[in-house]
């Protein structure tokens, strides 16, 4: 078979197309119902859903925010256990809230006109990103279990405090420590980091991102 | 095209290169009701992208830019672990098959598949190619060198080659 011979088949499904009477796509194409409801941007954008669970984490977030802040404000810091874990807890649920923002920002700002690797590797990077504040996150955990601490309780029942709470929060400190050092785009290839991402809604897309990046990158590489 | 191209400017453009739009969505889904997601998809992000068109351009290759990166993220999204399509899910839907069942249908039909399991990148390169592109447009388009594109082109299609071959002989011995 020659090259001529193929652009030849390729042609001929040219003009098959061109020819067909009634083409589903085609009649899509010219449907101007259809154009109409893309205009007014009710059309669903199924590329656009890409936001939708990131827009929908960042409200949830705020609102989370919000009532961590009532907390600390009805508070008002007579425990200061309380205060400064829920402090800690809301300053990592903002950074969460923030980087999500900036996700949504860099997502609206992709430019499907710009060359096809470029692009595809922007989108790539962008998934594999929520991997890096991921162990951020984690550093929360202690707080958690400290939020209920109060000084009586310290003073007064001292070996059932030593025994039971500081252990757990002693245990959980140096996990999140663990977890925020191994957490990262080295130790993917690891079951259990893998196993753990995979608990998340976006971590199975972030692993497809992963190998896509490397086909990216081997598909730019110049063959010998 | 500084400004958002008019309703009917635009809607002419999409007309006149419709058969990209038909072509990619053929290559990169697997059943109708998703080819039909895709073409609506690509001619909302070509609206959308109006703007981002430069007069210095041709339509057409400023359509396959945009055209192949929402087949390739959307294909991406969708893609799910089934087994290959079958031959007739992939063909393309043209009314008046009944006098077309011959050599030529069955190479369309062949090469639809064969680069239908190419991978996405690959995908769009051969379609570009088979579009007639020059390998300046596709190293552009595709954002690599014109020296990879020659390389990787040829590659491809002596692996198409081989395929059809293979598939012809079969077909043969049948």
């Amino acid at each position: 078979m020659e090259d001529i011979e193929l652009k030849n088949i390729w042609q001929s499904y040219d003009r098959k197309i061109e020819e067909a009477r009634v083409l589903n796509l085609q009649s899509w194409a010219l449907n101007l119902r259809c154009f109409e409801t893309i205009q007014t941007q009710k059309a669903k954008s199924k590329l656009d859903s890409l936001v939708t669970f990131k827009i929908w984490a960042v409200a949830l977030g705020i609102i989370w925010v919000l009532f961590l802040g009532i907390l600390i404000y009805g508070n008002r810091f007579e425990n200061p256990y309380f205060g400064v874990s829920v402090s800690f807890i809301m300053l990592f649920s903002l950074i969460a809230v923030v980087v999500y923002i900036k996700h949504i920002i860099i997502i609206k700002q992709i430019n499907y006109a710009e060359n096809i690797t470029d692009t595809q590797k922007k989108l790539a990077q962008l998934q594999v990103s929520t991997i890096k504040f991921t162990g951020i996150v984690w550093l929360q955990m202690p707080f958690h279990t400290t939020w209920f601490w109060h000084s009586k309780w310290i003073l007064f029942s001292s070996l059932k405090f030593w025994l039971i709470p500081f252990p757990i929060t002693l245990l959980f400190t140096f996990l999140a420590i663990y977890l925020y050092r191994n957490i990262n785009l080295e130790n993917m290839h690891k079951k259990w980091v893998r196993a753990l991402m995979m608990a998340g809604p976006e971590y199975k897309s972030v692993i497809k991102a992963i190998d896509f990046i490397n086909e990216i990158d081997a598909f730019k590489k110049d063959l010998a | 095209m500084d400004r958002q191209p008019t309703k009917d400017a635009f809607l002419s453009l999409v007309l006149k290169n419709r058969g990209i739009i038909i072509k990619i969505c053929n290559s990169y889904c697997r059943n109708k009701a998703d080819r039909e997601d895709l073409a609506q998809e690509i001619t909302y992000q070509l609206w959308r992208s109006g703007k981002s068109f430069q007069a210095d351009h041709t339509f057409s290759t400023w359509m396959y830019r945009i055209a192949l990166n929402v087949a390739i993220s959307f294909y991406r999204k969708e893609k799910k672990s089934e087994p290959m399509i079958s031959m007739s899910e992939n063909e393309i839907d043209i009314e008046d098959k009944a006098d077309g069942a011959d050599e030529l249908e069955e190479n369309i039909n062949l090469l639809q598949q064969f680069i239908s399991e190419l991978k996405e990148l690959d995908k769009a390169l051969m379609i570009l190619y088979l579009e007639s592109k020059s390998y300046a447009e596709i190293a552009e388009i595709l954002g690599i060198t014109e020296t990879n594109t020659a390389t990787r082109i040829s590659r491809i299609k002596d692996k198409l080659k081989q395929k059809f071959s293979t598939v012809k002989k079969e077909i043969w011995k049948t």
